[in-house]
């Protein structure tokens, strides 16, 4: 087989581990299992290989989290509570330890991207990430492993320039707030607008930075928005600020729940969407990022457009990838 | 509610023999608009604007002859000369309802607030104004969302909607009901904190209100 072609998938069953007792909540660990069984059973299966994670090391989580946090959110699951905070963010005993090892993950997947195939990484992890800040569990999310990730990347690899693009139909606040005052790394998300929206943030008068430095892009949709507005906010302002800044890697808080099935956010998104989607991505990474570009699972929720989403995504993003140049 | 809540504090004042021309350095270095005039015990003479310190200067349409002469008349003059006096103030007990309402009438940009001594001990601008605002609204808090619910002809509605999301257990921050104008119908506005807010809008329904949506862009709108 071609290295190229391979599609690396960083998962593990532990990650079901983080058990939220079968009460109401959408954050499940059915989540993973559906996203596995679509993609065993549909053409991509020959080209998966998986990797098993490593849990992150604190220092790691030190990069955006702050110690009393990181304190807090051990004791609090070891205590055995059921949330933290907000009952949106529930724990189980395996929390801490489940939640380290989606950041690790997320570490794994940039080190698979420098020595690897060339081919997609995608971190099929949970809990999520995208809207934990430094000490603050948000929305599902404890620790926000897309951060950690930028911060391994810059640090261990030296890879300075950086843009974190997130097309999860809700905006991802803890990335606004690791990146807002950073000029080397680029922040981009496209969500559903903030006064119809969780979590509230991400107007797109909280956008900054210059042409070709790092700091903020926030495209808010109005409700009902669909394919046509994020394709057009794709080829028009996010390809403009992408290609000023050129960015040295790609990370890509990959969310679902835009889907127009996952009644967690108003948008419309067909599943195709997703492919065109993998497709955008993949070209950018080519043309500016030395194909360097790794995906880590966040939000989707309609288990069955989740798992033909990621799909579709990782179709869209290999079929690009795997070209020959 | 108070001023003194959202104003800066401890104001940079000036006295009145302070000439234009060093007023004019103290408002470009700090990026100021409005520097309170004080006599010897801080209390307030007047108020001085980037707008009094233009309007002193010859205008560019000024032949350079007579340029010469204003700026030389502007090098000597104090800034108790151009300050405007007769100034609109808050004090210590002011609310951000006056500010609002002074702010309104008054098309100031900002006005200082005083203590019973009438001494200068803060200043509020507009911007400031904005600022209290927003957070009195919670604009921005993360992990909130407000809802826009029609209001209906029923009584005991706000109740109602209360009870809903304590059944949800879902925190909620602010409270508004609103009779509407010609333009915007009348409305409960309902900041709540959490992820699933279709949840919300499901159960709010369910008790027989209508949420506010805006009108979907494409057809097929879920």
């Amino acid at each position: 087989m071609n290295a190229n072609a391979t599609i690396t998938l960083v998962t593990s069953s532990r990650f079901g581990d983080h058990d939220i007792r079968g009460e109401e909540h959408p954050e499940v660990a059915a989540r993973l299992q559906c996203i596995s069984d679509q993609l065993q059973a549909g053409n991509l299966a020959p080209l998966l290989r998986y990797v098993e994670p490593t849990e992150a090391g604190r220092q790691w989580l030190l990069t955006f989290h702050n110690d009393s946090w990181l304190f807090r959110f051990e004791e609090e699951v070891l205590s055995g509570r059921s949330f933290i905070g907000h009952q949106d963010n529930q724990v189980c005993y395996e929390t801490f330890a489940v939640a380290q090892l989606a950041a690790g993950a997320a570490i794994n997947g940039v080190d698979l991207v420098e020595g690897g195939s060339g081919g997609p990484v995608f971190c099929a992890v949970r809990p999520p990430g995208h809207h934990a800040e430094p000490n603050l569990p948000l929305g599902f999310c404890f620790l926000n492993n897309c951060v950690i990730a930028a911060r391994y990347w810059q640090k261990q690899h030296n890879r300075r320039r950086l843009c974190v693009l997130d097309f999860d139909a809700h905006h991802g606040n803890g990335i606004q707030t690791a990146f807002e005052e950073d000029r080397e790394v680029l922040y981009i998300s496209i969500h559903e607008h903030p006064s119809f929206s969780f979590p509230g943030t991400g107007f797109a008068e909280e956008t900054c930075g210059g042409r070709d430095e790092g700091g903020l892009l926030n495209v808010p949709l109005q409700p009902g928005a669909g394919d046509e507005q994020v394709i057009a906010a794709l080829d028009g302002k996010v390809a403009e600020r992408l290609a000023g800044f050129r960015p040295e890697a790609l990370i890509i808080a990959a969310g679902f729940d835009g889907h127009r099935e996952d009644d967690m956010s108003g948008l419309n998104y067909s599943t195709a969407l997703y492919q065109m989607l993998g497709e955008r991505i993949g070209g950018w990474a080519r043309e500016h990022a030395g194909g360097r570009v790794l995906s880590i699972l966040e939000g989707g929720y309609h288990l069955p457009s989740l798992a033909a989403s990621v799909e579709a995504y990782l179709t869209g993003l290999h079929s690009v990838l795997a070209e020959k140049n | 509610m108070y001023v003194s809540y959202y104003m800066t504090s401890s104001p940079m004042t000036v006295g009145p023999e302070l000439g234009i021309m060093e007023a004019k350095a103290i408002l470009d270095s700090h990026k100021f608009r409005h520097l309170p005039v004080v006599d010897g015990e801080g209390r307030l003479l007047g108020m001085v604007t980037d707008r009094d310190i233009r309007s002193a200067f010859p205008s560019t349409m000024t032949s350079s002859e007579d340029r010469d002469i204003v700026l030389h008349t502007v090098r000597l003059t104090p800034v108790g000369e151009i300050m405007s006096a007769n100034n609109v103030v808050l004090t210590t007990t002011s609310t951000l309802d006056d500010a609002l309402l002074l702010f309104e009438k008054k098309k100031v940009g900002a006005l200082p607030v005083l203590d019973e001594a009438g001494r200068v001990i803060g200043i509020l601008s507009s911007n400031d104004l904005l600022k209290a605002w927003r957070s009195l609204f919670g604009l921005g808090e993360k992990g909130s969302v407000l809802l826009s619910i029609k209001v209906d002809a029923e009584p005991h509605s706000l109740c109602r909607l209360v009870q809903v999301l304590e059944e949800l257990n879902v925190p909620f921050t602010r409270l508004i009901r609103s009779d509407g104008t010609d333009l915007q119908p009348p409305m409960i506005y309902l900041r709540i904190n959490t992820y699933n807010i279709r949840s919300v809008h499901k159960a709010i329904e369910m008790a027989g209100f209508t949420v506010f949506q805006p009108t979907p862009l494409s057809i097929g709108h879920k």
